[in-house]
């Protein structure tokens, strides 16, 4: 199936969804009964394409809380973990209990393909609406900023770019790392929402940049602290805080043009083998202790009402985002892939 | 009983035939030798009797069992036979009492009982000092008296032995002809033995069985082959002879040109063309040159005198250019260049077909 | 008269049959997934025959650029490998130079290494900034920030890389040509008044000019069909080569029909090279890594002897000494561009890997069980089938020989294709378990295996097997109380070699990997993805470490009596 074909498809569920289809499940509280079934089950297993470091430790914080049960987490690309749950779903391998991806049309497709299970943890009651699925079978359980980044040991705060126009200076030339859309599911976010905000043209000026390509989102602002190269042109603002607080010469930059939001959703797996594990875990994630270790130690942006911001960063109110329709990110993805290894040849 | 039996026995590799209908009985006990040069099909041979090869027709029977047939063939490992290779093929890797033990555990006999054993037949074959040494060890000799143990200790009905000896030098050769036949006639099994050398065959064989171009040219005692060759190939074969060619001018009469001769024994073909073998000592120089013509006589010049020790090898060349070779006694002295007269006797003309 | 009846249990001869039925196994092993290759070549989506896949392939620029990239890069590892290896080899095999079995080690060492890793070592010591080398450059000579002296995510630095895993084929088989040339000859040069370099020149080098050319075309061959290097260097440099190509094509939505369609010049190239070194050597086939027998004559280098080790310590500092410096350097602090200064030493990366990182323990078990069954069932199954095709005991033995080389021709990268199309669906789902793993291992690591063990086979008389026969051995206990042990150098080698082989692979691994089945090759290219530099080096040292320790024990093995020949 396309993608586009996918997307129509999931836009006339959407339609067909408000007046019928699935009842929103009640929201549910982690019972005793619950974490029982889920210790009986022993294990979960989590796909996501959260940041490696952060991913275990939030499968660490889940098995500290509930010795019972054994957490493996599996961390790739969003991409790839699209085509890895396609690739076993299709030789008849359930071994994903849970599933998290930076890309919600991911979510919407396997919620389509009924390979989702509804189910609602209470604290995802007070989510906001746009940041939830009406029927229950995934939630934004994350999000993140693209933003732009300097080394601050090559780079002082003055000659730093402050937006993306800065980057097209020719000074910058051969000093740009970015990520690539085709791997990364946050890249692929942002290249949308720029790539509407500021025109094709201005990517095709930046492919005369000599950009240095990486993959995934989460290898600029480490590229960045290596001081491979001075500036990123994209990257998940998360690495680049938990890069700076772990003492890397590292800043970030809110461009002026605004800075793409990207969030990542999480859902329960219909035939996950742990199904209880599953749950809990699912839980465990929206919970404000697994929301508060994701922007702690995680340095990602929740939507969970009792989050308290760490005093290091920007407060997500005081920046102009950008934001995408996932529908129409959805119809833009061949266009997007096609310019992009036009501009940048790979 | 092991009576060996090859019954029209064929085997063809691509268009060449290696062995080509083949009937031969050995009876049990006997000690016989395929002679014959290399390529003639004897090493075929045994390897289908081993059951190395399949045939392609015909069949080996041993007392009754059918072991090949173009049908099936009983592999080696269930013939209770035995072998010796012409590379001796020792196992490096184990020393020579695990080499000999090696059939005997196969056929699981108890610990203490192959220990027996191989002490015995190493006893036997003079390797007791050697039991722990390893093949690459151990001097040619020994180690063919190794694979001579490693054969025997299981008690084969047949021995098959392939070339053992040419790979010793002449006078371990010697000696080890007669430690063959020696434990031969000390356990009794059937033997097939193949060589292409005539004086190892003359030596140990009770049956000879002369091969060549993958057919069987004759079979018989020693004496019998030797004496009473049936062929110009086999005659040739089992050692020195001169082979004259000539026309029939009457019963067992042969005008070969230069010389006539009546021969004693043996049988021409039907056509006119006819071959008389000779012996080289059985001709007899004489130093009268001149008298004159007779059957089984001839002038000739003495063209080289070799000294050999205890005779003289002479090559003498008859008036129409033909040569003969001939072993002399010492006394025989004729110097090189001198006219001397050639004597075939009759009783030792042998007419053979053409 | 009979000793002993030959026991009951003997009469059931298995040995047939068996044989048989591995030589089925080798054909499906083989020609399964090459068939399910082709017909996606030549099938669109819907299964209906097309061209339109090739049609593609030849008149885009996308995929035409990757094609001649990947063939510029290979003449240029093939070049650069006979460039180093031949003045090492020769020094290594034929001079008194000190220490020659440390550089020999350190070849090996090489050889066992995963490009990839090397790949990420080599960004370590040469990305342009943070690089460790242009980091000393700058410092020595006071340059301003982004001056460099090597960019690695370059065409030429790729080539760099690759050719510094790809000289040990080359090296070994120079080496091994040289040792073999029988002393006489050169003798012969000599008295009748060549210098040495004359003899060197006239007599030697011509000896040797068919293993090397033929090493030229395995390292071009090995340089082709790689993945691991390209995939870590290829993207930051901006270009693709053919194997990152395909590999992309399995991105969403996944293009099979295309990836199989663009996998098959590749093979077609292959078979061409594959025949090219067969016919140079002449049937001669891969030389056993490990074998070495006899000392060589060494020539005396006189003052030039520790220059001359200076030279080779060189060499082999670039594939070895300096990667694995740098992999060291990484595990230990923070941010690898960081100087190793007391403050900054850490044991987070061994923390992170060990304790929090929840794939490790999954992967190292994996790698560490496909490793050993990889190479044992690889060294059976080679063993079976060389002992099928010497010993002629099938009919069409030879074609046998022919399968079990067969996959020589397809890289890595293709075989993953095939394996992945072939067993993702009935009758055959083993997609997502180990068992599609130990078939590509086996599959891959065949040919040299068998070549190896054929080689070794042929070199060892009939008869000592007939002898076992005729005492009364079947055909499979011949083999194994026989044949076996006296191929034991021959078999560990193997054995050694598809170890090596299984632990370096990613190419096919990476298509055939899930969860359950990662191995540690595939979480170091995911960390990657993350430049987590310090758990790559840390992960990558323990895969060096099990490798070394592994090779080590397998060839302590006790030996059995004692290697020897009979005359």
């Amino acid at each position: 199936m396309t993608r586009t074909s996918l997307l129509s498809a999931v836009a006339a569920l959407a339609a067909l969804g408000a007046s019928l289809a699935f009842a929103a499940p009640a929201p549910s509280p982690v019972t005793p009964e619950l974490v029982d079934a889920a210790n009986k089950d022993g294990k979960i297993v989590f796909y996501t394409a959260m940041d490696v470091e952060v991913a275990a430790m939030l499968g660490k914080a889940f098995e500290a809380k509930y010795p019972g049960i054994a957490a493996q987490v599996e961390r790739s690309g969003a991409e790839r973990i699209f085509q890895r749950v396609g690739q076993e779903y299709a030789s008849n391998i359930h071994a994903v209990d849970a599933i998290d991806s930076s890309d919600v049309a991911h979510l919407l497709y396997w919620k389509q393909q009924g390979m989702l299970a509804a189910y609602r943890p209470d604290d995802v009651a007070r989510w906001p609406h746009s940041a939830r699925d009406a029927d229950g079978f995934y939630a934004a359980n994350r999000a993140t900023l693209s933003v732009i980044g300097y080394n601050t040991k090559l780079i002082t705060a003055d000659e730093a770019p402050k937006s993306y126009a800065d980057l097209l200076d020719p000074k910058w030339k051969g000093k740009i790392v970015k990520a690539h859309p085709g791997y990364s599911g946050n890249i692929m976010t942002a290249t949308f929402e720029l790539s509407r905000a500021l025109g094709w043209d201005y990517f095709k000026k930046l492919g005369e940049q000599q950009i240095m390509q990486v993959q995934s989102s989460t290898e600029p602002p480490n590229k960045l602290a290596l001081g491979e190269r001075p500036v990123m042109f994209d990257g998940n603002e998360y690495n680049a805080l938990i890069v700076k607080r772990r003492g890397a010469p590292v800043a970030v930059v809110y461009p002026s043009e605004g800075t793409p939001l990207v969030s990542g959703s999480a859902g329960v797996m219909k035939d996950a083998p742990h199904p209880n594990a599953a749950r809990l875990f699912i839980s465990f994630l929206f919970s404000r202790e697994g929301q508060q270790l994701l922007v702690d130690n995680g340095q990602l942006r929740s939507f969970h009402p009792d989050i308290k911001e760490p005093a290091d960063r920007v407060p997500l109110s005081r920046i102009k985002v950008l934001t995408a329709d996932p529908a129409e990110q959805e119809k833009a993805i061949e266009e997007i892939k096609r310019k992009y290894a036009e501009y940048f040849g790979t | 009983m092991a009576v060996v039996e090859l019954e029209h026995l064929t085997k063809r590799f691509g268009a060449q035939t290696a062995v080509d209908d083949v009937s031969l009985r050995v009876e049990h006990g006997l000690f016989a030798c395929l002679l014959g040069p290399s390529g003639c099909g004897k090493t075929t041979a045994l390897r289908l009797v081993a059951g190395f090869l399949a045939p392609d027709g015909g069949a080996i029977r041993v007392g009754d069992r059918v072991l090949s047939s173009a049908a099936g063939v009983v592999p080696p490992e269930r013939r209770n036979m035995s072998m010796i290779f012409q590379s001796y093929a020792l196992w490096p890797h184990m020393s020579i009492a695990e080499n000999v033990a090696y059939g005997l555990r196969l056929r699981r006999l108890p610990r203490a009982e192959i220990e027996g054993r191989v002490k015995s037949i190493l006893a036997v074959t003079r390797l007791s000092a050697l039991a722990d040494r390893h093949p690459a060890d151990i001097s040619g000799g020994q180690q063919q008296r190794v694979a001579l143990a490693r054969a025997l200790v299981v008690e084969p009905e047949i021995l098959l032995l392939d070339e053992p000896l040419s790979n010793l030098d002449a006078n371990l050769r010697e000696e080890m002809r007669f430690e063959i036949r020696r434990l031969h006639d000390a356990y009794r099994y059937t033997t097939l033995y193949v060589t292409h050398d005539q004086a190892e065959a003359m030596t140990t064989a009770d049956l000879i069985v002369v091969m060549n171009q993958g057919r069987i040219e004759q079979i018989g005692s020693p004496e019998e082959v030797y004496q009473r060759p049936r062929s110009e190939f086999v005659a040739r074969f089992l050692g020195g002879t001169n082979i004259l060619r000539g026309r029939r001018v009457g019963d067992r009469l042969v005008d070969c040109g230069g010389i006539v001769l009546r021969c004693g024994e043996g049988e021409h073909g039907r056509g006119e063309e006819a071959v008389v073998s000779i012996r080289l000592h059985d001709v007899e120089l004489l130093p009268d040159a001149a008298t004159e013509e007779r059957t089984n006589e001839a002038a000739a010049t003495v063209a080289r005198r070799v000294y050999l020790g205890a005779q003289r090898d002479y090559l003498v060349t008859l008036k129409d250019g033909q040569q003969l070779r001939a072993l002399t006694p010492l006394a025989v002295d004729i110097a090189v260049g001198s006219a001397v007269r050639v004597r075939l006797p009759p009783v030792r003309c042998r007419a053979l077909p053409a | 008269m009979t000793l002993a009846a030959l026991p009951r249990r003997a009469r059931l001869d298995l040995s047939i049959p068996v044989l048989l039925a591995l030589a089925l196994l080798l054909c499906a092993l083989v020609l399964l997934p090459l068939g399910c290759l082709a017909w996606y070549g030549i099938t669109d989506k819907n299964g209906a025959l097309t061209l339109a896949n090739f049609a593609l392939l030849f008149s885009e620029r996308t995929f035409i650029s990757p094609f001649v990239t990947t063939l510029g890069i290979a003449l240029g590892v093939a070049l650069l490998s006979c460039l180093v290896a031949t003045p090492l080899a020769w020094l290594v095999a034929r001079t008194d130079m000190p220490f020659h079995r440390a550089v020999r080690l350190l070849v090996m060492a090489s050889f066992v290494t995963p490009p990839f890793l090397g790949a990420i070592a080599w960004e370590i010591l040469a990305a342009p900034n943070s690089g460790l080398l242009n980091q000393w450059y700058r410092a020595l000579f006071g340059l301003d920030p982004y001056a460099h002296l090597f960019d690695i995510y370059t065409v030429e630095g790729l080539t760099f890389v690759m050719a510094c895993y790809a000289f040990p084929y080359v090296f070994v088989l120079v080496a091994n040509a040289l040792e073999r040339i029988p002393a006489e000859l050169e003798d012969a040069s000599s008295i009748l008044g060549g210098g040495r370099w004359h003899t060197f020149r006239r007599v030697s080098l011509p000896i040797v000019l068919p293993s090397l050319l033929a090493g030229a075309l395995i390292a071009f061959l090995q340089a082709m069909t790689q993945f691991g290097a390209p995939a870590i260097l290829a993207l930051p440099a901006g270009f693709h080569v053919i194997t990152t190509k395909i590999w992309s094509l399995f991105q969403f939505p996944p293009q099979y029909n295309l990836a199989a369609a663009a996998a098959l010049p590749l093979l077609v190239v292959s078979v061409l090279l594959l025949w090219g070194q067969s016919w140079l050597l002449q049937g001669r086939g891969y030389t056993v890594i490990a074998g070495k027998s006899g000392a060589p004559r060494r020539i005396p280098l006189g003052r030039w002897r520790w220059p001359a080790l200076l030279l080779a310590f060189a060499i082999v500092a670039l594939p070895v000494l300096l990667p694995y410096a740098a992999l060291l350097k990484a595990t230990l602090v923070r941010t690898v561009s960081e100087p190793l200064t007391l403050s900054a030493l850490t044991l987070r990366n061994f923390r992170f890997v060990f304790l929090e990182f929840s794939a490790t323990r999954l992967a190292l078990t994996n790698t560490f069980i496909l490793g050993i069954a990889s190479a044992t069932a690889g060294t059976a199954l080679a063993l079976v089938a060389a002992f099928l095709t010497a010993r002629r005991l099938v009919p069409g033995a030879r074609l046998l020989g022919f399968l079990a080389t067969a996959p020589a021709a397809v890289p890595g990268i293709v075989l993953g294709v095939a394996l992945f199309i072939a067993y993702t669906r009935p009758p055959f789902v083993l997609y997502g378990t180990l068992w599609i793993l130990l078939i590509a291992f086996v599959t891959i690591e065949l040919p040299a295996a068998y070549q190896q063990l054929q080689a070794a086979l042929s070199g060892l008389h009939p008869e000592l097997e007939e002898a076992s026969r005729i005492l009364g051995a079947t055909r499979l206990r011949a083999l194994r109380q026989i044949t076996a042990p006296l191929l034991r150098s021959s078999v560990v080698a193997t054995w050694c070699f598809i170890f090596i082989g299984a632990i370096r692979e990613l190419s096919a691994t990476i298509l055939l990997t899930t969860a359950d089945t990662k191995l540690v090759s595939v979480i170091i290219f995911d960390l990657n993805e993350s430049a987590e530099l310090g758990a790559i080096s840390v992960l990558g040292i323990a895969l060096l470490f099990i490798t070394f320790v592994t090779v080590a024990i397998a060839n302590r093995l006790p030996a059995r009596g004692r290697a020897g020949t009979v005359p």
